[in-house]
């Protein structure tokens, strides 16, 4: 009775200290997005925009990414189009390889990971650092994100810590460099996370300058005038794409929004939305190769041209990965990134992963207790829950129903098309309460799991309307 | 048929119901009576930076010297800034991430959000993100109340379009909160950031 979501679920919720803590670092960014939500009189119009927008752009996507190829062509950029994943690691590939690159950073991007760009480049030779603080951490640590935009938050500064120690090769000289800042002596704050702020910044600076090439992912890509829009916080993506000569571009077409008035919405979203700030450090906008450089952009579809065939999913294409549907998520807040199968956990992630393979995914799909917080946050108005209550009517027709609820249920059938057997039934049920509660409370009971079984009422609410008590 | 040309293909034929663009024209942003004060606040709050205004008569480079007086090497191309660094002119942009101080010019600030518009006007845009530091140099009539208006702005400046391969918006220093929650300044770019306000 249980999916691989609920039963990594349970062995997470064993350790209560670190579950609690995350549901509340978690809750912590959604009330700090409620704060920018309360502070702007113009929010409901905001989202009303922006869903509107990408409605708009997702229903004219060829044409839009035609306008687009165009303008960027014309700003001296190299256009590829990449049909899948795999389509897109050979581009990828082939451009660096073709310029010698044997190291490249790169800032945070969730379409290499959907595609697996990283594993591809090291199998042929190429060392990826990926420049993001969080995204680093996890690479050194060799874990997966946990989350889109806080991806390591999870992790403890203990084992972040010790990593650096290992891992970092030149970690000390860069420990005894932090002493002339007159803060204090890293000894004296081992895991202090300026400290490890401080090694990553050094660590990741000489990265930067030994790399042939940045990569960068794409917040938004505008038709108009042919711009990459990336927004950070560290500032690394800008260092990737300022010191190497290099820069690509991996954008997923759903991406692009018309012109500058729609960025504007999406800019004043995005932040306040994803964590509560009222913007990112950095809005950089790309528009051409650096002086004696090259830009490239690779446009992927990779499933996503399929998804807006999809009458009743096609909405998902409006997102725009700011994990403000995670934050506010009570399943998402007490189960954590790795309890899915999936790589994007949360609303949002439940209903990509369905479309991507839902044989694969469906586990995901009990991860909903269908609050809808989600549809309330959501800045471009996806409605995730419906979708999932949707994934959820399909799951028989897909083969993936669960045996015991759909036992229950043709049993439940049978009892509401036989009243006489019904009224037999309920008349009984009291007797239920006279069974000694050790011999009901039992694991094979699952309406005992986690709590006391209810008690029957003499009387039902049937009878009492009949005798005109109620 | 080309990877392009499948895509398009199959965009078109999976396109159903089609939707307008909404027009944003009604779309108010937030307004401040006093966007200069708002701007002020928000960069010394929020943004984590600071904010000097210039004397008057105070020469540019003067008032970098009074922000940064222990900085040994800055970099800049704007006249009046005395610099041993000029991003127009330095043979690799790797050269700038030994600045301890780098000073560029802003064209617009954004009140909502201390957000300065910087558009690439210099050769090496490292300048805005390797040095130690960074100065921007803001004129105090630039400053707008949202980024409706800023970007409405940068639409119209056909300078922009015709010049620069790149801008950015910049609010505050590089920070990152990836250990823990915990903000730290100073991740990969600059660790501290001073708005110069003329």
């Amino acid at each position: 009775m249980s999916t691989k979501h609920s039963k990594a679920a349970e062995a997470y919720l064993h350790d209560d200290a670190v579950a609690t803590r995350h549901d509340q670092t978690f809750f912590g960014v959604r009330q700090k997005r409620d704060r920018m939500a309360q502070s702007l009189p113009e929010w409901e119009d905001l989202r009303e925009a922006a869903s509107q927008i990408k409605k708009h752009t997702a229903t004219h996507l060829a044409d839009y990414l035609e306008l687009f190829e165009q303008r960027a062509v014309a700003n001296g950029v190299h256009v590829h189009w990449a049909q899948d994943a795999e389509e897109y690691n050979r581009i990828v590939f082939d451009i660096l390889s073709s310029h010698g690159v044997k190291k490249v950073v790169k800032s945070k991007s969730m379409l290499t990971e959907e595609c697996h760009l990283n594993d591809h480049l090291e199998k042929k030779g190429i060392e990826v650092v990926e420049t993001d603080l969080g995204e680093r951490i996890l690479q050194l640590m060799r874990l997966a994100p946990s989350h889109i935009v806080m991806p390591a938050l999870h992790v403890h500064r203990e084992d972040i810590g010790d990593t650096f120690r290992k891992l970092i090769p030149d970690f000390e000289e860069i420990a005894k460099g932090y002493a002339p800042l007159g803060i204090a002596q890293p000894s004296s704050l081992d895991n202090d996370p300026t400290f490890l702020t401080y090694v990553a910044r050094m660590h990741l600076r000489r990265q930067f300058a030994e790399a042939g090439a940045g990569m960068t992912g794409a917040n938004f890509g505008i038709a108009e005038t042919g711009d990459v829009v990336v927004c950070t916080n560290e500032g690394n993506a800008d260092m990737s794409t300022s010191i190497p000569k290099l820069h690509i571009v991996s954008m997923g077409i759903e991406k692009l929004i018309p012109n500058y008035e729609a960025m504007a919405v999406f800019q004043r979203l995005l932040a306040r939305c994803g964590t509560g700030q009222e913007t990112t450090v950095y809005t950089s906008h790309f528009r051409g190769p650096r002086p004696g450089g090259e830009m490239h952009i690779v446009l992927v579809d990779n499933g996503r041209s399929s998804i807006l065939g999809n009458a009743e999913h096609w909405q998902t294409l409006k997102c725009m990965r700011c994990g403000a549907c995670m934050n506010t998520c009570p399943v998402y807040r007490r189960s954590a990134g790795y309890s899915y199968t999936y790589f994007i956990p949360g609303p949002i992630g439940v209903n990509l992963g369905m479309l991507r393979d839902p044989h694969r995914y469906y586990d995901n799909v009990s991860a909903c207790s269908l609050c809808c917080s989600c549809d309330n946050v959501c800045p471009v108005k996806v409605d995730l829950s419906s979708q999932i209550y949707r994934w959820r009517q399909q799951l028989d027709s897909l083969g993936h129903a669960d045996p015991m609820k759909k036992m229950m249920s043709q049993g439940m059938s049978f009892l509401f098309n036989h009243p006489a057997i019904y009224q037999g039934a309920l008349r009984l049920s009291p007797m239920v309460n006279w069974v000694p509660a050790p011999l009901i409370n039992l694991k094979l009971n699952p309406w005992a799991y986690g709590h006391q079984m209810m008690k029957f009422p003499n009387k039902s609410f049937h009878q009492l309307w009949k005798e005109k008590k109620l | 048929m080309s990877a392009k040309e499948e895509i398009l293909k199959r965009l078109r034929a999976n396109t159903r119901e089609v939707y307008d663009m909404p027009s944003l024209v009604d779309l108010q942003g937030i307004t401040f009576s006093d966007p200069v004060a708002e701007f002020k606040k928000k960069t010394t709050t929020t943004a984590g930076a600071r904010l000097i205004e210039l004397a008057p008569g105070e020469k540019l480079g003067d008032a970098v010297r009074r922000a940064y007086p222990d900085a040994v090497l800055i970099a800049s191309n704007m006249p009046g800034v005395e610099a041993q660094l000029n991003p127009d002119t330095v043979a690799d942009a790797q050269e700038l991430m030994k600045a301890d101080v780098g000073v560029v010019e802003g064209r617009i600030g954004v009140a909502e959000n201390a957000c300065i518009w910087i558009p690439q006007t210099m050769k090496e845009k490292a300048v805005c993100f390797a040095s130690e530091q960074l100065v921007v140099v803001l004129d105090h009539k630039a400053v707008v109340s949202n980024m409706h208006q800023a970007y409405a702005q940068i639409s119209r400046s056909a300078e922009f379009f015709r010049e620069y391969k790149f801008g950015t918006f910049i609010s505050g220093p590089s920070k990152t909160a990836d250990i823990e929650g915990a903000l730290v300044y100073g991740a990969q770019a600059a660790r501290g950031l001073t708005v110069l306000l003329c």
